[in-house]
């Protein structure tokens, strides 16, 4: 397990065509501690998708430095695992194989790398679906995929950009609860990007509010694990932070 | 509109390239011009045969044969099209059969064409009106049946006399698989046509092609080939492209209704 | 009526059950009418066979050997050009479709290549290869790969970046990326582009065994049609026409309709 660090973090997009140039993220730092869950919050366009693209290597950056485990970054890479908004699941590769895939691709031999697809789907309780294709799967199992896809080719660092948001209330409030389930289980350092506050806070050891931009303020969550929407809706210290993170988020 | 003067510049670059290596370096290398001809060459045979008129001849019977055969083709396929489609029954029933000889359009008809019409006009008329001819009754009939039960119904019960239901309902609705069906049919049309003018007539630009053959002049087919590629090229823009965009977007509408 | 209604009632049933009957049926009444005029003789015989003289001329050619040779001759030109096709052209379009430099750079020449289109060629290859096999896989290969190049262009830009996004953090380097993720993703619109291809590419196969040919199928029908032998190019246009249905309708079409729909790429 490492820990993720943005050391001063600029992006200017640049637009050839009209010739403007777009400040998307101006000075970023923050430290990510090895085995930490970090939600990062804010409105929308405040420049959380283009954080977590320059991490994980899909998109250059304009100024500054991302260290995992203390080495700079370069390109993507399988020490970051990233669970996308759209799933993202290969459609002509079974569940079984969507899993599979990253063990594949450090070249562990088939019998063992289903092994492990396996053992993960179970942990998500996906071992019936193993055999279907993801189109024939509800968006929330396809998510279940995608989180355990990710966690399945043991990342130093898993980057999750607004994961649940497609999915329905119901569903997003246990696919939440299974995340800080798993997550208890294998304690990876996790940066969890979302707009909702309560998914925020209900998930995180610490949020970080983004707004234009900047780092607005971070505000540590010290609830007990495993943590669920029965307890947290009861729960006056969870409510207390939810309002003082909204209140930083609607200030922005 | 700068963009679309960059568009066209970058696609005209690569050839302004292979026209320069051909105009420059090629004369570098000895190739035997019975082989692969000289730039010069070619435009030497284009100013030739426009000077005395035989290129234009070539093209314009082609053109005629296709424009002739392709408009009967359509004048009669599309409403055989729809009168059939209109029935499940026969729709269903005659589909095998229409695609069938859309599978010989063209080319394979051209021995038994020859051996009926004689060489000549009729043949080669006969030819590419048989390539668009059932590829376009096919479409239409399958145009027609896609149209949905409800709106047909919708139309009748509002009143739609059968020639109302002709205009409004029907043609409109199978106008896109039409336009469809003319465009492959064309394009097997079009490769029918030069394959039929090299063995059975005496004008056009496939039998320009088969001619310059016999004597090796290699510059004269180069010259066929690009004009070949140009004419179309200029078909398919000008004419097809428009047209199938034209009822692409009328199809929207009507998914829309 | 009534009885209309129930014979085609019986007719729906029974095509449920055995598809093939709706495809052979509707050729019972057109070769019933195809008799008839060749026995009223409308036309003179030697124009216009009966169904019996081609069927005579089916088994005498079988039967000589002729016919399963030609025919052998035909299919195999057709498989290796589309081999060849489809070994040029899917590369060629992954490069294409992946990179904008050779995007820039070949495809405005490959619109103008598939214009020229395959008989065109057939003069000057003539003049090159001289009339033979060379010519001819030259013309079939020629057509078979454009239709999959321009295909598998669009497949690969249809193709959701963000799939390659997610194989590349999976750990995929750049050849993995190609092979997990871009060609499965245009699978659907190269089997598309294939059967394009092969529809083009048989017709030039048969232009070409018409015009430069000493066998096949083709070369069988022009050869009957120097003759005069009506029957021969009546027999050859018809297996011609069964021979592509059943490839089409029976092979390619299915590849093509499940594996879109059974990854959800077809209906969503
Ligand atoms: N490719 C791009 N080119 C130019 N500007 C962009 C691009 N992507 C995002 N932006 C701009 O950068 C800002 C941050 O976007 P984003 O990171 O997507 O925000 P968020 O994920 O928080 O909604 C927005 O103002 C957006 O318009
Ligand atoms: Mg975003």
């Amino acid at each position: 397990m490492k820990g993720l660090t943005l050391r001063h973090l600029s992006k200017t997009y640049f637009d050839p065509y009209s010739g403007t140039r777009v400040d998307a993220i101006h000075d970023v730092s923050l430290q990510v501690e090895a085995g930490e869950f970090v939600s990062v919050v804010g409105p929308s366009g405040c420049g959380k998708t283009t954080i977590l693209n320059m991490i994980a290597g899909f998109l250059p950056h304009s100024g500054g430095d991302i260290l995992v485990g203390g080495k700079p970054v370069k390109g993507p890479g399988p020490d970051r695992g990233v669970v996308f908004q759209s799933f993202a699941l290969f459609p002509w590769k079974t569940v079984l194989d969507n899993v599979a895939f990253g063990p594949k691709m450090r070249g562990v031999a088939r019998a063992e790398r289903e092994k492990i697809a396996r053992e993960y789907l179970a942990i998500a309780g996906l071992s019936e679906a193993a055999g279907r294709y993801p189109s024939e799967l509800s968006g929330g199992m396809q998510q279940r995929v995608g989180v355990v896809r990710a966690l399945a080719n043991d990342p130093d660092v898993l980057l999750m950009d607004e994961p649940f948001a497609s999915v329905d209330a119901q569903t997003r409030m246990t696919l939440q609860e299974e995340l800080t389930r798993i997550w208890a289980e294998k304690r990876n350092t996790v940066l969890f990007i979302t707009h909702d506050v309560g998914e925020a806070v209900f998930l995180a050891d610490r949020v970080v509010v983004l707004t234009k931009g900047r780092v607005l303020d971070e505000i540590k969550v010290g609830l007990p694990r495993p943590r669920k929407w029965d307890d947290a809706n009861k729960d006056p210290e969870f409510q207390r932070l939810s309002a003082q993170v909204l209140e930083k988020v609607r200030a922005a | 509109m700068r963009r679309r003067l960059e568009t066209t510049a970058w696609f005209m670059a690569p050839f302004a390239v292979i026209l320069a290596a051909w105009a420059f370096v090629l004369p570098l290398f000895e190739v035997n011009p019975r082989l692969f001809p000289q730039l010069s060459q070619v435009i030497e045979a284009a100013r030739e045969t426009l000077a005395d008129g035989t290129l234009i001849q070539h093209v314009g019977a082609s053109l005629v044969r296709v424009a002739v055969g392709t408009t009967l083709a359509i004048v009669l396929a599309v409403p055989l099209g729809i009168a059939m489609g209109v029935s499940p029954v026969i729709s269903t029933f005659i589909s095998p059969l229409l695609r069938f000889f859309s599978v010989l359009a063209g080319i394979a008809w051209i021995p038994i064409a020859t051996l009926w019409f004689g060489y000549g006009f009729g043949a080669i008329t006969f030819i590419i009106f048989n390539a668009v001819f059932f590829i376009v009754t096919y479409n239409t009939l399958l145009g027609v049946s896609t149209i949905p039960m409800p709106v047909r119904n919708a139309a009748l019960s509002l009143g739609a006399g059968p020639l109302v239901m002709l205009t409004e309902v029907l043609l409109p609705g199978a106008l896109p698989n039409i336009v469809t069906g003319i465009r492959t049919g064309l394009g097997f049309a079009w490769r029918g046509l030069i394959a039929a003018e090299m063995i059975a007539t005496n004008v056009g630009l496939g039998y320009m092609l088969f001619v310059a053959r016999d004597f090796y002049r290699t510059e004269v087919i180069v010259l066929g080939m690009v004009v070949i590629g140009v004419l179309w090229l200029l078909i398919d823009r000008l004419v097809l492209a428009p047209l199938e965009r034209a009822t692409i977007e009328r199809w929207g509408m009507v998914q829309r209704a | 009526m009534i009885l209309v209604w129930k014979i085609w009632g019986a007719y729906v049933r029974l095509t449920a059950r055995f598809p093939s009957v709706a495809t052979l049926m509707p050729f019972v009444p057109v070769v019933g009418l195809w008799a008839l005029v060749a026995h009223l003789e409308l036309f003179p015989k030697v124009f216009f066979p009966s169904p019996l003289d081609v069927w005579r001329s089916f088994i005498d050619l079988t039967w000589k050997g002729i016919l399963p040779d030609y025919l052998q001759d035909s299919v195999v030109r057709l498989a290796v050009g589309a081999a060849w096709g489809m070994a040029l052209g899917i590369p060629l379009g992954v490069l294409i479709g992946m990179n904008r430099i050779a995007y820039r750079a070949l495809w405005p020449v490959l619109l103008f290549l598939q214009a020229i289109g395959d008989i065109a060629w057939l003069p000057i290859l003539v003049i090159w290869f001289g009339y033979g096999l060379v010519t001819m896989t030259f013309v079939i290969v020629y057509t078979v790969l454009f239709p999959v190049v321009l295909n598998t262009v669009l497949g690969v830009r249809s193709v959701p970046p963000v799939l390659a996004r997610a194989a590349q953090s999976l750990g995929a380097g750049r050849w993995s990326v190609v092979w997990e993720v871009i060609l499965p993703g245009a699978l659907p619109n190269i089997i598309t582009g294939l059967r394009n291809g092969l529809g083009y590419g048989w017709r030039a196969l048969i232009a070409a065994e018409i015009i430069v040919g000493t066998s096949g199928i083709g070369f069988l029908m022009f050869d009957a049609r120097r003759a005069g032998s009506v029957v021969e190019i009546f027999l050859g246009m018809i297996i011609l026409g069964i021979l592509w249905y059943i490839v089409d309708s029976w092979v390619l079409a299915p590849i093509e309709r499940t594996t879109g729909q059974r990854w959800g790429l077809v209906t969503r």
